[in-house]
């Protein structure tokens, strides 16, 4: 398990982490969301030991070590390989940095090319191939080594859904062969698709931790989807509204309440004790709550 | 130990396989082989054109056989007359020629040319035609053996040349000199510049949070470090060997020969002089220039601004280098003697008091304990703020990225 501890980091004027502590569990996937400069990429630079900070960070209870950078499968936000490699020369070379032999490795390189479908042979030059089988080949880098802890920082970043559909699928296995893994991403529907733990940062401070329902529990059941003949107007009426949004279905609404006990009220209101096509209670979306919580005014 | 030694040959292949690393390395064999195939063919080609030799012609067959006997390879003995010798004087196949006879005992000889008969072989000729006239004339004179004996008797002249050993070494200690700082200085200008290239070109990829994630800076940095400096003991190898198969190679040409004759004392001084402690101080030299280089390159915000990073190495170096020339006669100046400590100037300064032998061995020692140590804790500090350097790519100031990187690191 890695555990983060009251980690701080200034840099001059700027505190970019502000006493961060979460865990990261084997078998488990954390989400780690936040506005650009929230201080993503420092957090994981700091358990990556690239950087000087207050606190503690323990892997399995231990300071870590170059030893155990072993363990850890890292892939940064901007994409970049060594150009005047072939894909197996660099896969072999970040390999044997991760203390593995090239006998060992050397096996596996053509079943991890087919595994994400790289359009190029193991000879071929990196500078010869696409961006996206670029992506692919440093994803490769990252898991081939079969890390126990994976720090992908924006992994969804410029991949085309077929792509993100492999990344998906490849950390869920790894996540499933017992792995920690951790990773950043604007994009809220890759969180909710695979996350099982989510931790918010904003100004380097955690706004947000737990797992995806305790998360959204918080936030209460405000939000009301409905179907209804009932007019617009007088949906905006109904007590306890705040706001009506129309969806792009017909007769489809968001109703966001100010009291999540005022659902039984307007149930009792809209049907009148008539058939109903729709009427769901929710906590608010990833994406609402990442709005919220970005746009609050800090105390 | 085991990633350090991935990085280390990495580093090594990555700069030994390319094309520019072999130009360079080979550049000063193949403008040997250059020099050397021009000037033997030129000289081939104009041996064929022209010649230094002449042709003698005598109708006394015995005269002309024991003049060619004695000069051998200054005369064409296929042409045997005066026809064929005016022929190939006006082809310009020979110098001119002799033509030899005896009258009333008396030899006569009369060279026939465009120009003078060069005055080694005037002189041959002349000690020929005298010690022919000679026998001629103690014939003649019918001596008997005890009085042609007296009469032949020459006079003792001896020549007592004075020791001339301080002015080779002179000689041999500014060849050493100019060979020595020459050589420093070309060396480490391009292993400056392919540092610093080479460390700016991997902080603009950001390849280094990925190398970073596996192993510590320090130990990529002085991966790094090794790798180049293998590169420059290759080198320095190729050379030194390369050298001295060439050496093997020609040493029995005529022409090298002659040279080794000549100077032999004054290429034994200047190898004296080179391959000795000296070595080292070039090779830490360069190992103090290429931290530097590499400190310089780990500065730099993007990859095209490389070459900007290698100047403060190259302006420093250049400094050292232009600072040696006002002394290379005056190597016991205060200056020079200062200099021969300072890290970074020691590797050109101390070297030059070699070669003058005016240190001793203590402060040969001192000055290159000073520069071990310099090398070490110079490359100790830029491993220790190596991860920082690398990691912060803002394009602001130099000393702005500098204290970024500073705080950066762990």
């Amino acid at each position: 398990m890695l555990t983060i501890k009251n980690l701080s980091k200034r840099f001059g004027e700027t505190q970019a982490i502000n006493d961060l502590s979460f865990n990261v569990y084997p078998g488990q996937i954390t989400g780690l969301i936040g506005q650009n400069g929230a201080g993503k990429t420092t957090a994981f630079h700091s358990i990556l030991n690239f950087l000087n900070y207050s606190g503690e960070i323990l892997w399995n209870d231990q300071p870590i070590t170059e030893n155990t950078l072993d363990e850890i499968g890292y892939l940064p936000e901007e994409r970049s390989l060594l150009q005047k490699m072939t894909i197996e020369q660099h896969i072999l070379y970040l390999a044997k940095l991760k203390g593995k032999r090239a006998q060992a490795i050397k096996p596996l390189i053509n079943e991890w090319l087919e595994k994400f479908q790289v359009k190029g042979g193991r000879k071929d030059l990196i500078k010869s191939l696409s961006k996206g089988n670029q992506q692919k080949v440093q994803l490769i880098c990252t898991l081939i080594h079969q890390p126990k802890l994976i720090i992908l920082d924006e992994p969804f970043s410029g991949l085309d859904p077929v792509n993100a559909d492999l990344l998906k699928n490849a950390v869920v296995e790894m996540k499933e062969k017992g792995a920690a893994i951790i990773f950043s991403s604007h994009d809220m529907s890759n969180v909710e698709a695979v996350c099982d733990r989510l931790v918010m940062l904003r100004k380097g401070r955690s706004v947000l931790n737990g797992t995806l329902d305790e998360v959204r529990e918080q936030f209460g059941r405000t939000e009301l989807y409905v179907t209804s003949e009932w007019p617009f107007e007088k949906l905006q009426q109904l007590p306890h509204v705040t706001e009506v949004t129309q969806l792009h279905q017909a007769q489809r609404y968001l109703l966001h309440l100010d009291d999540p006990n005022a659902g039984k009220q307007i149930f009792a209101t809209l049907t009148g004790g008539q058939y109903i096509t729709e009427f769901s209670q929710q906590p608010p979306t990833l994406d609402e709550i990442f709005r919220m919580k970005a746009g609050e005014v800090d105390e | 130990m085991n990633k350090l030694w991935t990085v280390i040959s990495q580093t090594y292949a990555n700069q030994v396989k390319t094309w520019s690393f072999l130009l360079f390395i080979l550049s000063p064999f193949l403008l040997i082989g250059i020099s050397g195939g021009v000037g033997y063919f030129s000289g081939k080609v104009s041996s064929e054109q022209s010649t230094d030799q002449i042709a003698v012609i005598s109708k006394e067959k015995s005269l002309r056989t024991s003049y060619i006997k004695q000069n051998k390879s200054d005369v064409k003995p296929k042409i045997t007359t005066t026809k064929a010798a005016r022929v190939a004087l006006a082809d310009n196949k020979i110098k001119g020629y002799l033509n030899l006879t005896t009258q009333n005992q008396q030899v006569i000889a009369t060279y026939h040319g465009t120009e003078a008969m060069n005055s080694s072989l005037k002189n041959k000729t002349l000690a020929f035609l005298n010690s022919l006239q000679q026998s001629l004339n103690y014939r003649q004179a019918k001596l008997n053996q005890n009085q042609a004996q007296i009469l032949a008797k020459q006079p003792n002249f001896a020549q007592k040349i004075k020791d001339n050993k301080n002015s080779t070494k002179k000689i041999a200690g500014t060849i050493s000199f100019w060979i020595m700082v020459f050589m420093m200085y070309m060396i480490l200008i391009n292993y400056a510049s392919v540092t610093a290239n080479e460390i700016a070109s991997e902080k603009g990829t950001k390849i280094m949070e990925i190398i970073f994630s596996s192993t510590t800076p320090a130990n990529y940095f002085y991966g790094k470090l090794l790798g180049v400096v293998g590169v420059i003991v290759t080198q320095i190898a190729v050379y030194l060997v390369g050298g001295w198969a060439i050496f093997l190679g020609v040493k029995h040409l005529k022409v090298v020969n002659d040279f080794l004759t000549s100077s032999g004392s004054l290429i034994k001084e200047v190898l004296a002089d080179l391959l000795n402690i000296n070595l080292a101080f070039l090779l830490f030299g360069v190992i103090i220039y290429t931290i530097l280089a590499a400190f310089s390159g780990a500065l730099v915000a993007k990859a095209e601004d490389a070459s900007k990073a290698a100047q403060p190495t190259v302006y420093l170096s250049m400094l050292a280098f232009f600072l040696t020339i006002p002394f290379q006669d005056n190597a016991s100046a205060l200056l020079v003697k200062i200099l021969s400590y300072v890290p970074f100037f020691s590797s050109f300064f101390m070297p030059m008091r070699i070669i003058d032998h005016s240190a001793s061995l203590f402060e040969i020692s001192l000055s290159l304990l000073l520069l071990i140590l310099a090398v070490v804790l110079l490359a100790a500090y830029v491993g220790h703020i190596y991860g920082g350097l690398m990691l912060q790519t803002e394009d602001t100031s130099f000393w702005k990225r500098f204290r970024r990187g500073l705080a950066y690191s762990k």
